[in-house]
Order: C-alpha cells, then sequence, then structure tokens
C-alpha cells in the first residue's frame, strides 16, 4: 500500500489535520465499520454488494475494489458476518474500528471506509431517537487517519448524527481534514416511477413527499426524498428558516386549513403503488378525508420554509401508503410535478433491497476517484430537519426556528445520480 | 354525453381481472399524478359467473347505476332491441373454466365476442371492443376474430398490461433497430402467465427493423434440455444473465440470508427451477427469440436484447406492482380507454394475435414432446407504434 493523502507541512504547522487528497489507488482497499450483520440490516445490503457483486446495467457487476476488513459493534444470533468472512477469506473481521482500518497494524491500510451504522441495539434518548453510534464511529476512523497522516473517503449511510452538534462536528471534521465524504438515504437515488428528474434550475413554489414510518426513522428518508428533488431548484439549497410538526388531531385540522398544499399531496398520494383501499371489495381506490382518517391512526407532517421562501411538508400516512412519493408546484405549471421513489422492499414485495444498488454504486464512483458524486450537504440538512422534527414534535408541536439549518447552501450536481440505466 | 360503456366477463369478484379493470371506469385510478376519472359511462354488465357470496355484480350495478343482463346481446342492447352502446370491455378472465390438452384454459373470449359481432351484423353498427389478454387460446379463433374487427370496421384492443406498465429501467428500444437476438424470463403457470411473458417480449422485439414478419417456427422444451440448450448456445448466457440481473426476486440463499446472486454463473439456476420450460421462436425474417420459465428462480418479468451498435445488453423489469392496487391495470385501462374515446387502438391488435398463436404453437410442441413446429399460419405483419406506450410520465 502506498500511502496517498500525505499531511501538509502548514497543516501540521496549524495544528488542522487538514490532509492532502491524492488519487486513489487503481483498485482501492475499504473497511466496513458496522453495528451489525443480519439478514437484511443495511450492512447485509451494502456490504453483501461488494463481496457478492450485485445487476447492474444488464451484467452481474463486481465492485473494482476489495473490502479487506470488517467490524461488527454487535454479533448476536443472527449474525452473518462471520458466514461472509469464511466465505470471503480476503476480508477480515477485526475486534476495533482501529485495526479493521489499520488492518492489524499501525497505519491507515485502506483506502475507502463504509460507515453504517443503522440497525442494532442501542439505546434511545428521552425524545425517542436511537443512539446509533455515526458519530462515535467516525472519530474512531478520523483518529486513525491524523495518527496515519492519511484520510480515505467515508461513506456513511443514513444520517450523519441523531445529535445535530455531533453531526456538524463531522460534517466541519470532514471539511477539516479534506476527507471525502458521502453520506444519505437510497431514496434519493433509486427507481423513478415515472422515472423523471427537476430540471436543474426550476421554479419550485411549494413541495410535499407522502411516505411512511415512524418518527426518528423514515421521516429522514421521505425528508431525503424531498431535499433531493428541491435542491436543484434556481439558486439551489438556502438553507432552512424553521420547521413545525403536527400530529394527531392537530394535523387533520392543519390539513384542513391548508396548511400544505392539498393539491400536491393528492398529487403524491396518485403516484403510489401501495394505496390501502379504503372500502373493502375495491383494490385502489382514492380516500376520502373520513378514510384517511380512519386508515391513519398517527399522522405525521414536518412543516419547514426555506431561506428563499420555499415551502416544504414531509407527511407520513402509515396505514395509508407504504411508498415514498413526491409532488411539487412549479411556478407557471398547471399540473404538479410528481414522481415515486420506488423501493423494492422485502420481504413482502421482493427478495432483494435493490434499491442498495445505487447507493452502493455512487459510493463506489466516490472510492475511485474521490469525489463524492452528490453533496454531504444534503444529508447535514435533513440531519438537521429530522432532529428539528423530532424536536417540535417533544416540545408539544411547536413551531422552532432553525438558524444552525439556514447556513446550509449548497448546489446540486447537473447531472443526475438516480438509477434509471 | 360521455360514451356508453358495456362490461362483458366471466367473472366480477374482488381481485378478478373485471374487478380491477371495470372498477377504474367506476370510480377513476391514478394516472400521471392525478386521480383521474374516465369521461365514459358503463351502462351495462353481463356476468357469466356470478358464485354466491363472492360476485360484486349487482353490488356493483346498484351503486353505480347500471344494470346487470342475462345475456351479452341484452347487455349491449341495453334491454332495446338496438346496441345502445359505444364501446364493449370483454375480460374473459378467471373463473371456472375447463382447460385442454395444452393445458389451455377454455376461458370463453371467442364466444363473448362472436356474440358481440353478431349484434353488430344485426343493428348494423359497430364500436370499439377491447379484449382482455389473449385474443383465445386457438388462433384460429384468434384469427377470426382480428378479421371481424377490419371487416366491420371497429376499433380492437387486446392483451396484457405488461406490454404498458413501468419498466426498470424506463427502456424502449430505439424503433428499426436490428435486434440480433431476444430473451424473456418469466415465471408462473401456463398458460396464464407464459402469456405474459410473451406479449412482453413481444412489444420490445416488433420495434426491430422491418417491423413484425411473423413466427415460422416454435419448439417448447422443459427439463434439463433447456440448461443443455443453453451450454449448446441455442439462447445466449449473457442475455440470460442480464435479464436475471433485472429481477429484483431471486430465491434459494437470498432468501436464506438476503445475499444477492448471479444466479446463472454461481451455478444456483438449475438447483432452484425444478421444471424449466424454454420457449424457442423463430421469426420469419429469421430473429430468434426464447422466453424461459423459471418458477423457482425469480418472481418478476425481465427482458434482455443484443442490439446491433447498442453497448452491452438493454434490457428490463416490466414491473408489476403490488397487491392489491396492481397500478399497472391502470396503465392498461388508460390505453383500452384512449380507444374507447378516440376510436383508435393506441397500439396494434396483430401484436395479441401472434402472440396467442405463438403460444399455442409453442403449447402443442409441448404436447408433442418438444417437437419443432413449422408455423405457416403465424404470417402476422404489422408495425409497432412509433410513439412508446407504456408508463413513463
Amino acid at each position: 500500500m502506498t500511502p496517498t493523502f500525505q499531511l501538509r507541512r502548514r497543516d501540521l504547522l496549524f495544528g488542522a489535520p487538514a490532509l492532502a487528497l491524492a488519487a486513489p489507488p487503481k483498485r482501492p482497499k475499504l473497511a466496513a465499520i458496522c453495528t451489525v450483520y443480519f439478514k437484511h440490516s443495511h450492512s447485509q445490503h451494502i456490504v453483501d454488494r461488494f463481496l457478492e457483486g450485485y445487476g447492474w446495467n444488464g451484467e452481474h457487476h463486481h465492485p473494482e475494489m476489495d473490502l479487506v476488513s470488517i467490524y461488527v459493534d454487535q454479533i448476536g444470533k443472527t449474525d452473518f458476518s462471520k458466514d461472509r468472512a469464511a466465505r470471503f477469506p480476503s476480508m477480515k473481521m477485526y475486534p476495533s474500528i482501529a485495526e479493521a482500518l489499520t488492518a492489524g497494524g499501525s497505519k491507515l491500510a485502506v483506502d475507502g471506509v463504509l460507515l453504517i451504522g443503522e440497525h442494532g441495539d442501542y439505546p434511545k434518548t428521552e425524545k425517542g431517537q436511537v443512539k446509533y453510534p455515526r458519530y462515535e464511529f467516525f472519530n474512531e476512523i478520523t483518529k486513525v487517519y491524523t495518527a496515519s497522516n492519511r484520510v480515505a473517503p467515508i461513506f456513511n449511510d443514513k444520517h450523519l448524527s441523531w445529535n445535530w452538534a455531533w453531526a456538524k462536528e463531522m460534517y466541519d471534521t470532514a471539511q477539516k481534514m479534506k476527507i471525502p465524504f458521502m453520506a444519505g438515504s437510497s431514496l434519493p437515488v433509486t427507481w423513478r416511477t415515472p422515472s423523471v428528474e427537476m430540471p436543474l434550475g426550476s421554479k419550485i413554489e411549494e413541495a410535499v413527499c407522502v411516505g411512511y414510518g415512524g418518527v426518528d426513522s423514515y421521516d429522514y428518508h421521505a425528508l431525503e426524498t424531498l431535499q433531493c428533488m428541491v435542491e436543484r431548484r434556481k439558486g439551489g439549497e438556502t438553507g432552512v428558516k424553521w420547521l413545525e410538526a403536527y400530529r394527531g388531531e392537530r394535523f387533520w385540522t392543519a390539513m384542513k386549513e391548508g396548511v400544505w398544499s392539498r393539491e400536491l399531496m393528492n398529487a403524491a398520494l396518485c403516484r403510489s403503488h401501495t394505496l390501502k383501499p379504503a372500502r373493502p371489495g375495491f383494490n385502489n381506490i382514492f380516500p376520502t378525508d373520513d378514510d384517511l382518517r380512519r386508515l391513519v391512526k398517527n399522522p405525521v407532517a414536518y412543516r419547514y420554509d426555506h431561506t428563499d421562501g420555499v415551502k416544504s411538508t414531509m407527511i407520513l400516512f402509515s396505514g395509508l401508503v407504504e411508498d415514498f412519493n413526491f409532488a411539487a408546484r412549479l411556478t407557471g405549471q398547471k399540473k404538479p410535478f410528481s414522481t415515486q421513489m420506488y423501493l423494492p422492499m422485502p420481504p413482502a414485495r421482493t427478495s432483494l433491497a435493490n434499491f442498495f444498488s445505487p447507493l452502493v454504486n455512487n459510493a463506489e464512483k466516490m472510492f475511485l476517484t474521490g469525489q463524492p458524486t452528490y453533496p454531504v450537504e444534503r444529508t447535514l440538512l435533513t440531519t438537521g430537519l429530522t432532529a428539528a422534527g423530532v424536536d417540535s414534535l417533544f416540545a408539544g408541536q411547536k413551531r422552532l426556528e432553525t438558524p444552525h439549518l439556514s447556513g446550509i447552501h449548497y448546489q446540486a450536481t447537473k447531472e443526475s445520480t438516480f438509477w434509471r440505466t | 354525453m360521455p360514451k356508453r360503456v358495456a362490461i362483458i366477463t366471466t367473472l366480477y369478484k374482488y381481485l378478478s381481472h373485471a374487478q380491477h379493470m371495470g372498477d377504474r371506469f367506476l370510480i377513476g385510478y391514478p394516472h400521471e399524478g392525478e386521480w383521474h376519472k374516465p369521461d365514459l359511462q358503463v351502462v351495462s354488465l353481463y356476468t357469466d359467473q356470478k358464485p354466491a357470496g363472492e360476485d360484486q355484480s349487482f353490488d356493483r350495478a346498484k351503486e353505480f347505476g347500471f344494470t346487470v343482463y342475462n345475456t351479452i346481446a341484452e347487455a349491449l342492447r341495453c334491454g332495446t332491441n338496438k346496441l345502445a352502446v359505444d364501446a364493449v370491455l370483454i375480460i374473459g378472465e378467471h373463473g371456472n373454466y375447463p382447460r385442454n390438452e395444452k393445458g389451455q384454459v377454455l376461458y370463453p373470449r371467442y364466444e363473448f365476442f362472436k356474440q358481440c359481432v353478431d349484434v353488430f351484423e344485426q343493428d348494423g353498427r359497430a364500436v370499439p371492443v377491447y379484449n382482455d389478454k389473449h385474443l383465445s387460446y386457438s388462433f384460429e379463433k384468434a384469427k377470426w376474430m382480428v378479421d371481424q374487427g377490419k371487416r366491420l370496421k371497429f376499433p380492437m384492443l387486446a392483451g396484457s398490461s405488461l406490454p404498458v406498465t413501468w419498466r426498470l429501467p424506463d427502456l424502449e428500444l430505439p424503433l428499426n433497430c436490428e435486434i440480433e437476438e431476444a430473451l424473456m424470463v418469466g415465471v408462473g403457470g401456463s398458460d396464464p402467465m407464459d402469456y405474459h411473458a410473451l406479449e412482453a417480449m413481444q412489444c420490445m422485439i416488433e420495434r426491430r427493423k422491418g417491423g413484425e414478419t411473423g413466427v415460422r417456427r416454435v419448439q417448447l422444451i422443459q427439463g434439463d434440455a433447456v440448461w443443455t440448450a443453453g451450454d449448446a448456445g441455442r439462447y445466449s448466457k449473457q442475455l440470460l444473465t442480464a435479464a436475471l440481473s433485472r429481477s429484483d426476486t431471486p430465491q434459494g440463499k437470498t432468501l436464506v440470508d438476503g445475499r444477492t446472486q448471479d444466479l446463472l454463473g454461481n451455478g444456483e439456476l438449475p438447483k432452484l427451477v425444478k421444471n424449466p420450460a424454454a420457449y424457442f421462436i423463430e421469426h420469419n425474417d429469421g430473429l430468434k427469440t426464447t422466453l424461459l420459465m423459471l418458477d423457482g428462480a425469480v418472481q418478476d418479468y425481465c427482458f434482455a436484447a443484443k442490439v446491433r451498435g447498442m453497448r452491452g445488453y438493454p434490457s428490463t423489469q416490466f414491473f408489476l406492482s403490488p397487491v392489491p392496487n396492481v397500478t399497472y391495470s391502470a396503465c392498461l385501462v388508460s390505453k383500452i380507454e384512449e380507444m374507447f374515446v378516440t376510436g383508435k387502438a393506441p397500439y396494434p391488435v396483430e401484436r395479441t394475435l401472434i402472440v396467442s398463436g405463438a403460444l399455442e404453437a409453442c403449447l402443442t410442441s409441448k404436447l408433442q414432446g418438444g417437437k419443432v413446429l413449422d408455423t405457416p399460419a403465424l404470417n402476422v405483419r404489422y408495425r409497432a407504434p412509433k410513439e412508446p406506450q407504456h408508463a413513463r410520465t
């Protein structure tokens, strides 16, 4: 292994561990740092694709890189990491993050890191957030980087941390140390039905995502669904001013009062493939307001304003749908722009969670080029929005000013990065 | 005044084709991000079998204000003595009907259609007819049906929802492309599901240079001979790998521990598929296509082709969206509505005709122990529509 990222003298002088980025090796070595490795855990979905390959562009694609080491924080009865290490002897298991990154030596021995802190038995905060140790894992990784005078790209699955301050610190550290850093959900990169992209520079007035699932869990996926579309608007992302959460009866009142666009909510629902039939004997029927109330026991919305005035609303309609649907109103367009971010979701509908394929493919590109394929600021913002949503609910559905999110400005990539080939 | 529609069906119960397609004319359906209500009025219904406790014919008639008639002629004339509808929806799918020795369910589509044609002739007026799925288990009958449409000059549409559903990815082969070989992977029983798979393949290959030229020869083989044929190059293993790479449902080890699999490369395919079948179809212009029915390996419908000038193997999955919404049938109903409203079929009924015939011939070959059969009667020539017709907006 040749050291490719050298610590610069100036960085040493100023004490900031900013490490220069050289070209990654032709066939990078990777480490996977995971919380668990059981069937259908995120680690299994992601790491398996590096080991076993996956269907891509009409072939069974094997990433041009080697996953050589793995750390698994919780190895329980349902663990498959030992099975994988036995079947793929090129991948060694290590009892600590540092050892996984150094392959048991003293220096960083990999060229890329997968940080998969999802699933597993971790305590909850008083607000109900699972304390997945992504921040802690990240710090372990960067400690090795600093000690080795070298950095390597990091792909962080899902949001950065449940704790905003920690998430921001992860982002700042990556910036300071010049670590190519990517993160996020598979929602922005999965298939869309229809397969459409928000045109770059669109004049978006309002956007809605209708999804399902729980708070501090699928709300984050729905926020990423929204964000990967609205970030393409004219001027790019400008940050978020405030957020207000709605739940239960207050949600229904807000819906009636038009706190978010009913037209957009309905358009999103019309993209669903999983509308729960509101009447027995009918397989696909549009719900009335009474049906909504009956089917959705615990509706949740996060209404938030971007600093340029764009309105976004994330809605969780568990009991009504089991997919993520997006709709937006664009200036001058009569009909809403809408699509579904389609998740082939096991075990009910598929056997493979193939929405992880485009996620892995984007991470692969970063490991090969040292360049993230989309900005981590998207996930920094959705991390902050998820925490703000939780906080607003915890504070009795109060509107919360979000000055810490108003400074997150970034531009979307010109090229689409979702799955369409 | 909205146009008047008669529904002629074998069975109207929850999740039957008549229910999930017929209902869309009554309550609307999701289309291009809206809940679309067709400007059409269902005025009459004929249901051949009404099992107690399951039949919905009378419930629907009561709620939506139409009449259930005892005969097809009465349904078309709405109790008067003249044809009183502007379009007919024939859904001869589901219900208790016998099978023939080839394993085909003898749905009375031809019989239903013939009774409609009789009314058209007697009353001196013909209206557009949609026939769900293949035209008939018999090519001869299917051919007669299409000929009547031509003779009496009424628009006809037929077929499966696979050609018009979402595709993952949204692939359409360029019109007039040069297809060197095509392969389809399907699953499920014969003759319902092999038909769907064949029609999915047909909507792709009909776009080739010269258009569809007809089928000259077919063969259906089963069992280990299918794998031997692959080894002998009878179908392309690269195409099979490409098609399988589009599947979201590999079985076997994926079910055990979630792993991704290269089912052909890792040798699992023959272990998973207890009774494979290969449908070899040779077209008049020399194009060879193969349908592999691989029960046990996957649970979805995927296509791959080798196309001159296109890199790799263009391939896609025909997305059968989940039950109960089966939104793919909304994609089909939108096409039916288009024909009812405009009087123009958005794609040629000959697609379904040739698939009806190729399927019957393949099943005859199967009955004869995998004999190669020449099919001079399947000289069905047509051109694909210029514009893609599948769901993409």
